[in-house]
C-alpha cells in the first residue's frame, strides 16, 4: 500500500492529462492505496470550475472527480493564488472582491502552495499530470 | 525534508509554467524542503540577462530569480546541450549556475525524491 499525492496541472477539457489524472486516481484507490489529496496547480483549477457544463453524451470530469474523492474520502485542494489568477472564486474570495457570482464550491477547497509541499513530504510518492 | 527538483522546460513569456514554477521552488525551500532546479530545452530562456517582461504585459518574476541564494537554492543544473542548440553562452546566463551533459542531469535525478516538470 503506498499513499499518493497527486498534482493535476490541465484543465478539465482542452487536454487529456487531467483526466488520465482521474483515472490513476481510480485505478490507485480501487488497488487499496491511499491518496492524501488531489492539488489542482496552473490550469489544473479549471477542474473545479462550476460553471463547467459538458453536453449530456460527454464523460463529466468534474462530477467524476466529485463522487471520487467522496467515495474515497480525499480533498480536492485547488491552489488559491493559481485559481484566481484564472477565474475560479469560491464564495468568500467573490465577497472579498465584490464579485456578484462564485464558481467553486464544496467539497473543493482552497489552500495555499504549502499544502502541496506538505502533501509531498508525507506522501510516499507524487504523481504529477 | 525532502529532495525535490523543480524542471524549467518551456520558455518563460508564453504561458504561465515558468512563473508557476518558480513559485512553487521558493514556496518548498522556505517549508525547509531541498530544492534544485533544472533548467533544460526554451527553460533556460528563464535565466537569460536584460529581460523585459511589462512589455508584453507579462509581470516581471524573472527579477525573483535573484531570491534563491535567500532560499538557499544553490543546486541550479543549466543543460549544455540546450545552450548550444539556442547559441548561448555562459555570459548570456544572469545566474551562477552549473552547466550539466545530459548525463550529469539524468544521475541528478536519481538522487531526488521528487522530479516536478514545468
Amino acid at each position: 500500500m503506498s499513499k499518493f499525492i497527486i498534482q493535476v496541472n490541465s484543465p478539465a477539457y482542452g487536454s487529456g492529462s487531467s483526466y488520465n489524472a482521474y483515472r490513476f486516481a481510480e485505478a490507485a484507490v480501487q488497488n487499496g492505496h491511499l491518496i492524501d489529496k488531489v492539488f489542482f496547480y496552473q490550469d489544473g483549477v479549471l477542474n473545479t470550475n462550476s460553471f463547467n457544463s459538458p453536453a449530456s453524451d460527454e464523460f463529466d470530469l468534474q462530477s467524476a472527480w466529485l463522487s471520487l474523492s467522496q467515495q474515497y474520502k480525499f480533498p480536492l485542494v485547488n491552489c488559491v493564488s493559481a485559481a484566481l489568477r484564472r477565474g475560479v472564486l469560491s464564495v468568500s474570495e467573490a465577497q472579498e472582491n465584490n464579485t456578484k457570482h462564485w464558481n467553486m464550491e464544496a467539497p473543493f477547497i482552497m489552500g495555499g502552495l504549502g499544502e502541496l509541499v506538505t502533501g509531498i513530504e508525507s506522501a510516499d510518492r507524487l504523481v504529477s499530470f | 525534508m525532502k529532495k525535490l527538483c523543480i524542471v524549467f522546460s518551456q520558455g518563460p513569456h508564453g504561458n504561465a509554467k515558468g512563473r508557476e514554477a518558480l513559485d512553487l521552488a521558493l514556496l518548498s525551500a522556505s517549508f525547509e524542503q531541498q530544492v534544485s532546479l533544472v533548467f533544460t530545452d526554451e527553460g533556460i530562456l528563464n535565466l537569460l540577462k536584460n529581460q523585459a517582461p511589462e512589455t508584453v504585459g507579462a509581470k516581471d518574476y524573472i527579477a525573483t530569480f535573484g531570491a534563491l541564494p535567500l532560499y538557499d537554492i544553490e543546486t541550479i543544473l543549466v543543460c549544455e546541450a540546450a545552450m548550444k542548440e539556442l547559441a548561448l553562452t555562459e555570459h548570456d546566463i544572469k545566474l551562477e549556475v552549473q552547466f550539466c551533459s545530459s548525463q550529469a542531469i539524468a544521475e541528478h535525478f536519481n538522487h531526488v525524491d521528487e522530479v516536478l516538470v514545468f
